[in-house]
């Protein structure tokens, strides 16, 4: 472990794909490696259709059978962190244009053959919406990319799309639907990923797993590809019980909701919000006098999914102000004037924690936390108003 | 059926503290820190490194249970810095490794990018497939 912090981690694109990309990633830490994953897999935010109206269903599947289905289909939810809010942060009263996406499927069968009923066929349908009300106003819409909430590949010829039912003559199908922005950890149809692969030290040097084998492991258990790239364990060899794993052999393979690209990045992002949000919730934690100013100043209710309190990887904040380095203070956090009042007292106050403050923060392989565009956030508070103090 | 509601697991409630930080009585220099909304995700990268520094005698995690959604950080130093400051000091070397990490994958996502083996990233974030790539995946700046 020693020696991973010590380099510096890298990594290198083996291939890149419109829904896929291959990656060795070096010089970190299993667990660390291991979070990366987890984090693409389950805290990626992405669009799915979450409530179904039945009109009328006169297909051989019942209601249930077509709703769930509905779900599965990969909507395209680019930039989804800014282009969506989240439904139960939405002022109004069951959806609206900024946290839904209106869709409806209408399909009768008149002629006399079997006809499918595919994702093509789900429409962009304001009318779902109930018109007489919105949440307050917000630039979601705007964000938006002009597919935003399709179904992947719609009117992409190359890609086959999703069947949903067969229908014969005289049959019927009329569903209205909302998609809605959502978590894997809320169910896996949010999912940007369709799978991820994950392997490390593929000749089992490190002896993390025991092979079955009926005369001879080593014959009966093909190697796979990623062995090439290492040195094959020599037979004299003694086993090396402090070895680490070092290299990890990643493939990402997504739905088509969100590109490879987008995944990988947004995970690291995602990845780093939630650390910078334990540092700040830490502090509140630790003086409370400080939590009590930035309570009355912060508190953005917070468009991801950490609700209250939490830092929102959309705007500027910490990644604008690259002039962090040094005066924390005088940087100033966020857009309201409450919020930079608060962080006044945060830059003094920070310091003899014993920590050195923001700006000139602990991380001797980090420019800090200013040139990292990444966890930026406006507004920041802590949900705790009678935090009890440990200081020491 | 009794199951809570599945988006208790991230969000968090009004007036629910993310963190708390509980000293320990009777062992010195030691902490249990309770993060709140979090998993084996943060939980145990944080764990791996806090390991890695030098000060600290003991690390650990649990995620009591799967579907309480909180997960327990214990840590042990030898007394030159405190469980919190150590743990803020780890957050910041991890997320200094992201950024550099962020920064890599962006550098090789634009390689690919004009060489043209695999993405032109259209507006829909949907890179498209196509042209000859480097023998053994490297690209020119490794010859």
């Amino acid at each position: 472990m020693q020696s991973s912090a010590d380099l510096e981690p890298t990594v290198r694109i083996r291939e890149l794909k419109k829904d896929r990309v291959n990656f060795v990633l070096e010089n970190v830490d299993l667990a660390f490696a291991n979070s990366l994953r987890r984090v693409m897999m389950a805290d990626l935010p992405t669009v799915a259709i979450d409530t179904v109206e039945v009109v009328s269903n006169t297909t051989v599947l019942p209601d249930e059978f077509i709703a769930h289905r509905l779900g599965m289909i990969p909507l395209v939810s680019t930039n989804c962190d800014e282009a969506i809010r989240n439904n139960r942060d939405c002022t109004c009263e069951s959806a609206c244009e900024f946290c839904a996406i209106p869709l409806s499927l209408s399909v009768a069968c008149s002629d006399n053959r079997t006809l499918n009923i595919t994702s093509d066929h789900l429409q962009y349908d304001p009318a779902v919406f109930d018109q007489s009300e919105r949440g307050a106003e917000g630039d979601e819409t705007a964000k938006r990319i002009e597919n935003f909430g399709h179904p992947v590949g719609k009117n992409d010829p190359s890609v086959p799309p999703v069947l949903i039912c067969k229908i014969r003559k005289g049959q019927e199908l009329k569903v209205k639907c909302l998609a809605k922005r959502g978590l894997a950890k809320e169910h896996a149809k949010w999912s940007p990923c369709s799978a991820v692969a994950f392997e490390y030290d593929p000749h089992n040097k490190l002896r993390h797993t025991t092979y079955w084998y009926e005369t001879d492991s080593r014959a009966e258990w093909p190697l796979s590809d990623n062995a090439r790239e290492e040195e094959p364990p020599r037979d004299d060899e003694p086993f090396d019980f402090n070895a680490k794993p070092q290299r990890f052999y990643f493939e990402v393979e997504t739905d088509g909701s969100l590109g490879p690209q987008e995944v990988v990045m947004k995970g690291l992002q995602e990845l780093q919000r939630k650390l910078a949000n334990l540092v700040l919730n830490a502090k509140a934690e630790q003086e409370p006098e400080l939590a009590n100013g930035v309570l009355s100043g912060g508190g953005d209710p917070g468009t991801n999914a950490s609700g209250p309190g939490a830092w929102s990887v959309t705007a500027g904040g910490w990644g604008a102000s690259s002039a962090a380095d040094g005066s924390p203070a005088a940087a100033g956090w966020g857009g309201s004037p409450a919020v930079t009042a608060a962080a006044g007292g945060w830059g003094t106050s920070a310091s003899p924690a014993g920590s050195g403050g923001w700006g000139t923060g602990a991380s001797p392989n980090a420019g800090g936390w200013g040139t990292s565009a990444s966890p930026a956030a406006r507004g920041w508070g802590s949900p705790s108003q009678q935090a009890s103090g440990w200081n020491v | 059926m009794n199951a809570p509601n599945r988006s208790e697991l991230f969000v968090l409630e009004d007036g629910e503290k993310a963190v708390e930080i509980i000293e320990d009585t009777k062992i010195p220099n030691a902490a249990t820190i309770k993060v709140v909304k979090e998993d084996h995700t943060l939980a145990n990268m944080l764990r791996a490194q806090l390991l890695a520094s030098p000060s600290v005698l003991f690390a650990g995690y649990k995620v009591p249970h799967p579907l309480q959604p909180y997960s327990i950080l214990k840590i042990q130093t030898d007394g030159t810095v405190t469980p919190a400051d150590v743990l803020t000091q780890s957050c910041h070397r991890l997320i200094g490794t992201l950024s550099t990490l962020e920064a890599k994958f962006k550098r090789e996502f634009s390689f690919k990018d004009v060489e043209g083996a695999a993405v032109s990233e259209d507006p829909y974030g949907v890179p498209s497939t196509g042209g000859p790539t480097w023998p053994g995946g490297r690209d020119y700046l490794d010859f």
